[in-house]
């Protein structure tokens, strides 16, 4: 497989400080993920808590290897009719009046209904043909020139027939479409495919056997720190080492959703907002909204909230 | 070579219950051969993206890699220069430290280099003109530790190590290893050294001694590591296995936790295949591309409408057991079934019964399986069994809720005492249910002899089987779920 810019994906280290000039700040599990699936042809399905990265590196790697992205947003009921192809049904029909009207033209001259029927098979059959056919974003991706990024985002949200219809995508890189036949990707320019998952069902052996499977955790402190930092440069080191240091913290605790590092961030934006140098009890209490989405989770804190604050000021 | 590593190391992790298919062992071939080995992380990640698949997964995977792809350094030379054995064994301890492993190539090095500086120095007057005749000797005193191991991992190949099933066995793998290894050549070398005597010969054959001992400790030392990488689990799945088919009220209390474990596997595994079984149906969207399709043969006119559905059927379970001694264990773990199974079976009730029948639906639900079987068996066991009395309660309280997707199960050994059977009721909820199923611990043949009631009962069913293991208990909850959607 070669598509343009593939000396980005050399070897682990370049993968590793493209991403990071991107902002993206990797471990190099995720980037020896990217570099097999490259290099084996295979998709990955990434999982892990929310807020954790997972469509952001579908969509660095687009950016990285200057390609577009493709993506396929699942969801309860979601089809192949939304997911791979569609008819234009109002052309089709369309086609049907004219047809009609033109018939007598074409059938000019047949003698019985058997050599009018040949005249009309003759005449080529174009009612299911790629003129009608509308295609969605798993066709897309297999027909792009240049070979594209798929992102197919939250797939454990599909049900488990669309799954199925995956498979063959996933595997042979090619889809079939019973009025026209089977469709496959240009074997030079195969997409890079990345599907994410939240783990809210298992999802199928099947779908599983299919990919490359990167599990991404939340980061620990060295390396949130350094997200922080490339995403929010603003941070003045001190503020950035204890707020890091407070989340890592807030992520022992018991709590029903624990913050990510998409909140991480935020936070960080939120205190450069409020020009503060430097974390206090007052300050966490007043922005806690931000990292804790659930009123008995920030209760909880609240409570414990001098303690830990106490302790992420001397961390630094 | 490498080929026959990865299929080991495969076969490593499907005995730590790693899901590994034939298509993903060829996809970590291929990996390794972008990746290489040189760099041990680098490899490890990707195998580990490419082998594994959940988060457990994960770390399963990482212990089996620490000690598969661990391979102690293996050094007759530092052993040959220490005259003390007992010095030479904590030596021998320290190697086996996984976290050594890592810089297993710089230590070897190391070792090899200093085993050669003092040892030869010291000794090598004396072995002067004399070298090992055999193959082994010349590899043990060749201070190759590599080929040593490299020989050690291929006899244990070929004697096939990796089939170590009990603990009792590790005295045998490892004379076999040695013996493919060359033993009995050794031993008549060092026979014959010491039989002709002279200081060097003698010298010899004590060093070629040493030696042998050493690498028999490293043998030892690998095949129990063997041991636990293979025969660990397998020997759990032999005992998983024998305890499906064993009759459920031979069963020992020791054993009830492991049985509960293994119904809780077999329940995951019924949850997995039925879940995605489960369809859902409403009557919603109106499914225009077939609707158009389909009316396309009549002139486009739409008169055929197609709608896209959803098919909302979950089985309705009621389960009626027999909790009297001679039943009770029966009925325990098909209770413990049908609530492991909640997630495909959320309207499952449950009625005991010895005499009178009682609901523990809410207790079951509510309180974990050994105080609930317990209370169970309080209020509702001990009793003798009277299945008409408990058929008049069913219909008393419970047969107005019966209806056409219900299915009702009894378990029990249908033993009356002699009483009225009250045939007439399990007729009427034939009518009524979805299907009736007896479940009967007893053989086929005792079914008719004594008070048991069975010829009674069993034309009033839709199906009547015996029940008496995990396996037949799984089977039966399989065809219920299956049956329902």
């Amino acid at each position: 497989m070669s598509i343009k810019n593939e000396s980005k994906l050399a070897n682990v280290e370049v993968i590793e400080s493209n991403f990071e000039a991107l902002n993206y700040i990797c471990n190099p599990q995720i980037a020896t993920a990217v570099f097999l699936a490259y290099h084996l042809e295979k998709p990955i399905l990434i999982e892990g808590p929310p807020g954790v990265g997972k469509t952001e590196l579908a969509k660095t790697t687009a950016e990285m290897l200057g390609l577009e992205c493709i993506r396929l947003q699942c969801y309860e009921g979601l089809d192949e009719s939304k997911a791979i192809y569609e008819w234009k049904y109002g052309k089709q029909l369309l086609y049907t009046q004219v047809l009609k009207e033109t018939l007598s033209e074409i059938l000019d001259g047949a003698q019985g209904l058997t050599q009018s029927v040949d005249k009309l098979h003759e005449f080529g059959d174009i009612f299911f043909s790629e003129q009608f056919l509308e295609p969605r974003p798993l066709l897309k991706a297999l027909k792009h020139e240049e070979g594209c990024v798929l992102l197919i985002d939250e797939v454990d949200k599909s049900d488990h027939e669309f799954e199925s219809l995956l498979l063959e995508m996933l595997s042979d890189f090619q889809l079939s479409i019973p009025e026209i036949g089977t469709v496959k990707a240009n074997p030079n320019r195969k997409p890079l495919v990345f599907l994410t998952s939240n783990n809210t069902r298992e999802i199928s052996d099947a779908l599983k056997r299919r990919c490359l499977h990167l599990y991404i955790p939340f980061p620990d402190a060295d390396l949130e720190s350094k997200i922080v930092h490339a995403r929010v440069p603003e941070v003045p080191e001190k503020l950035r080492l204890q707020l890091v240091s407070f989340i890592q913290e807030l992520r022992d605790m018991d709590l029903k959703k624990v913050p990510a590092i998409s909140e991480t961030i935020d936070w960080a934006r939120t205190l450069i907002l409020l020009h503060s140098e430097t974390l206090d009890a007052d300050l966490v209490r007043q922005t806690l909204n931000v990292i804790l989405k659930f009123q008995e989770d920030i209760e909880h804190v609240e409570s414990e909230l001098q303690g830990v604050t106490n302790r992420a000021l001397k961390e630094t | 070579m490498i080929d026959r590593t990865v299929v080991d190391f495969v076969k490593v992790l499907r005995t730590a219950e790693l899901a590994v298919s034939p298509a993903e062992t060829l996809d970590a071939m291929r990996a390794m051969n972008i990746v290489g080995y040189e760099d041990r992380q680098f490899l490890k990640n990707s195998l580990s993206i490419v082998l594994s698949k959940t988060p457990d997964e994960k770390e399963a995977f990482e212990t089996c890699f620490e000690s598969f792809f661990s391979f102690d350094k293996f050094s007759p030379a530092e052993e040959h220069q220490k005259t003390d054995e007992q010095q030479g064994h904590p030596e021998n301890d320290d190697e086996f430290d996984p976290a050594s492993k890592q810089e297993e190539g710089g230590g070897k090095s190391g070792g090899q280099g200093m085993g050669q500086g003092g040892g030869s120095a010291e000794e090598a007057s004396d072995d002067e003109g004399l070298e090992p005749t055999s193959k082994l000797g010349k590899l043990l005193l060749a201070r190759d530790t590599n080929a040593i191991m490299v020989a050690m991992v291929e006899a244990g190949r070929e004697v096939h190590v990796n089939k170590i099933v009990v603990f009792t066995q590790k005295g045998l793998y490892t004379r076999k290893i040695m013996d493919a290894m060359g033993l009995p050549e050794l031993q008549d070398e060092i026979g014959t050294l010491g039989n002709e005597g002279g200081n060097a010969r003698t010298n010899l054959a004590g060093k070629l001694k040493k030696a042998r001992d050493r690498l028999r400790d490293k043998v030892r030392d690998y095949v129990e590591k063997q041991f636990f990488l293979h025969a660990d689990e397998s020997g759990k799945q032999l005992r998983e296995e024998l305890l499906k088919k064993v009759k459920l009220s031979n069963l020992e209390k020791r054993n009830f936790k492991d049985v509960q474990e293994i119904v809780f596997k077999m329940a995951k595994k019924l949850i997995a295949v039925h879940s995605k079984r489960r369809k859902q149906f409403r009557r919603g969207h109106l499914d225009i591309r077939k609707t158009l399709r389909h009316n396309m043969q009549y002139d486009g006119m739409f008169f055929d409408l197609h709608w896209k559905s959803k098919k909302i059927d979950r089985p309705k379970v009621m389960c009626i057991c027999d909790v009297s001694g001679s039943v009770s264990n029966y009925s325990r773990f098909l209770l413990m079934f049908l609530y492991s199974l909640a997630e495909v079976l959320p309207k499952a009730r449950s009625f005991a019964f010895s005499s009178d029948l009682g609901e523990v639906t809410r207790l079951f639900a509510q309180s974990d399986l050994e105080e609930a079987m317990a209370k169970t068996m309080r209020d509702y066991g001990n009793g003798s069994t009277d299945y008409g009395q408990m058929l008049l309660d069913f219909k008393n309280n419970c047969m107005d809720d019966v209806d056409k997707k219900t299915t009702i199960i009894i378990l029990g050994d249908a033993r009356n005492n002699y009483g009225d059977p009250q045939s007439g009721i399990v007729k009427e909820m034939y009518d009524k249910a979805k299907r009736v199923i007896w479940l009967n611990p007893e053989p086929k043949m005792s079914w008719t002899v004594g008070d048991a009631e069975m010829d009674k009962y069993a034309p009033c069913c839709h199906q009547t089987e015996v029940c008496n293991s995990l396996m037949h208990l799984e089977r039966v909850v399989s065809n219920l779920l299956r049956s329902s959607t």
